[in-house]
């Protein structure tokens, strides 16, 4: 099935596949917005609720774990589902640890990155 | 000789030997050391004394040995040199000597020996002979030199793993940095098949999709070409080509090359002598001030200078690169030259961080060395490579 309509965080430090997975995603009918690391992503947080959040493991100044932490404090965006996205080798151990929903390893598909999300915003959490 | 003794004083048991006890227990001394060769040398270094410590060591019976000349002790190579009698006239002089050394049993077979001889003199000075004293080290030698061997061997395993280690971690980031690029390749050109799908494929996503699909190909190919850059440093290990290269040409060559891309609009200024010649690798050496240059433009943005100087010193050359750019924090300070490292504030720079690792290795490889500090009044940054003039 597919979703539309929702609203997609997308944290990326590469500012070229930020700006593709964030045409991407509005490709497919949702609204997005882009940060380019944890502490962006934060500013974003206030005040606006996403359905999800495509997260970077590695990024300078905020990596996703010390966003993770931070968020779950502030307890902003709870019910957001997360969606890891990496290049490293065990992003098993690393979804776990940041407790998020689901992973993509890079380099990936845009068929996967597509059916990954709309698995996840499909099934919200609860 | 005394013969008053006191009656409550027990003799020797051959009390009808001839000699003082105080000789006496000398000499009961001397034949119980079994760890140590005892015995004296003639003034011309003939054998006069022995005892079993020097029988046990050296295998020769006490009459097979006084009389002869105790340079039979020494290799054959010592004799032909003269060693024994260097000693003796060392000890003469001195008064004393020392030697450690291979000496030679009886059978033929070697030692590691400690020796001290010891001139004897009478009241008037007049010199007696010597005592010699020797020790069998081989046991000793032989475990220092095992402990030499596994010490030897320890060290080169551990840098084997170092270096194991090292190789694994440069894979596993380099691997880490390339998927990024290909992850963004792979998506722009497929969203451009998506959007022309969903009829949205117009002139502008067209140029911006190309865009991002050449930005990572750029990037991809400077990250294989960085990465041969390392492959080759490490293969160069072995053999440099070294020749006398005149620095300052060099730079104002480099210089000259990054005016003419910016359309003769000169931030580098070059302040040098006329001439500093080192021997060096002259294309190794281009690409560490490329580098250094390329650094010092990419992260000063606007128009400050670069100012580059070249100081020739006796023994070296030292090449600073001044820049009035974003300058260096501690973090970044203190990874400035591992592979992939890049500073927290140059997120906005293009590079792999592979740029910094290559320059210090092939600084080192000259023998030179490349450091790194904050700017005047905290101002950018400089880096400053100095480089020894001999080949290291």
């Amino acid at each position: 099935m597919t979703t539309e309509g929702k609203r997609i965080l997308v944290v990326e430090d590469d500012v070229t596949l930020r700006e593709t997975l964030t045409e991407v995603f509005l490709d497919e009918g949702h609204e997005v917005r882009a940060a380019a690391h944890g502490s962006e992503a934060l500013d974003h947080l206030d005040g606006w609720e996403p359905d999800l959040i495509v997260l970077d493991l590695m990024m300078p100044t905020m990596d996703a774990f010390a966003f993770r932490a931070r968020q779950r404090e502030l307890g902003v965006a709870a019910d957001a589902r997360t969606v890891v996205i990496s290049a490293a080798r065990d992003l098993g151990s690393a979804v776990e640890i940041l407790e998020a929903d689901s992973w993509i390893a890079k380099p990936f598909l845009l068929a996967e990155v597509v059916e990954v999300v709309d698995r996840l915003l499909a099934s919200p959490e609860g | 000789m005394p013969v008053d003794q006191e009656p409550d004083t027990p003799l020797p048991a051959s009390d009808a030997a001839p000699k003082p006890p105080g000789e006496e227990a000398f000499r009961l001394l001397v034949d119980a050391v079994q760890d140590y060769a005892i015995f004296l040398l003639g003034r011309d270094g003939q054998v006069l004394t022995w005892n079993p410590g020097a029988q046990r060591a050296k295998g020769y019976a006490a009459s097979e040995i006084i009389g002869r000349h105790f340079s039979v002790f020494y290799t054959p190579e010592e004799r032909e040199a003269g060693r024994p009698g260097q000693l003796l006239d060392r000890a003469a002089e001195e008064g004393r000597v020392e030697d450690e050394g291979w000496r030679v049993r009886k059978d033929g077979t070697r030692f590691w020996a400690d020796v001290i001889l010891t001139a004897l003199r009478d009241a008037n000075g007049t010199l007696y002979g010597f005592a010699k004293i020797t020790r069998d080290l081989t046991e000793r030698r032989q475990a220092e030199e095992q402990l030499r061997t596994l010490s030897i061997e320890q060290h080169a395993r551990a840098a084997a793993e170092e270096s194991l280690k090292v190789r694994d971690r440069f894979l596993s980031v380099a691997s880490h940095e390339l998927k990024t690029p290909v992850a963004t390749l792979q998506l722009a050109a497929e969203s451009l098949l998506r959007a022309r799908e969903l009829g949205r494929l117009d002139d502008a996503r067209l140029e911006t999709g190309l865009a991002r699909i050449l930005k990572s190909t750029g990037r991809l190919g400077a990250l294989v070409s960085e990465l041969l850059d390392v492959s080759l440093l490490s293969a160069e290990r072995q053999h440099q080509e070294r020749e006398a290269t005149d620095v300052v040409a060099l730079v104002r060559e480099v210089a000259a090359r990054f005016d003419d891309v910016m359309d003769g609009d000169s931030r580098i200024r070059v302040d040098a002598p006329p001439d500093a010649v080192v021997m060096a690798d002259a294309s190794r050496l281009d690409q560490v001030f490329t580098n250094l240059i390329d650094n010092a433009l990419k992260y000063s943005p606007g128009n400050e200078p670069i100012e580059v100087h070249v100081t020739d010193e006796p023994e070296l050359v030292t090449v600073s690169v001044a820049d009035r750019g974003i300058g260096l924090d501690a973090a970044t300070e203190a990874r400035l030259f591992e592979a992939f490292s890049r500073g927290d504030n140059a997120a906005h720079v293009p590079g792999l961080g592979l740029g910094l690792f290559i320059t210090q290795q092939i600084v080192e490889r000259h023998g030179g060395r490349i450091e790194a500090q904050r700017g005047p009044g905290a101002v950018g940054s400089v880096f400053c490579v100095s480089l020894p003039k001999g080949a290291a």
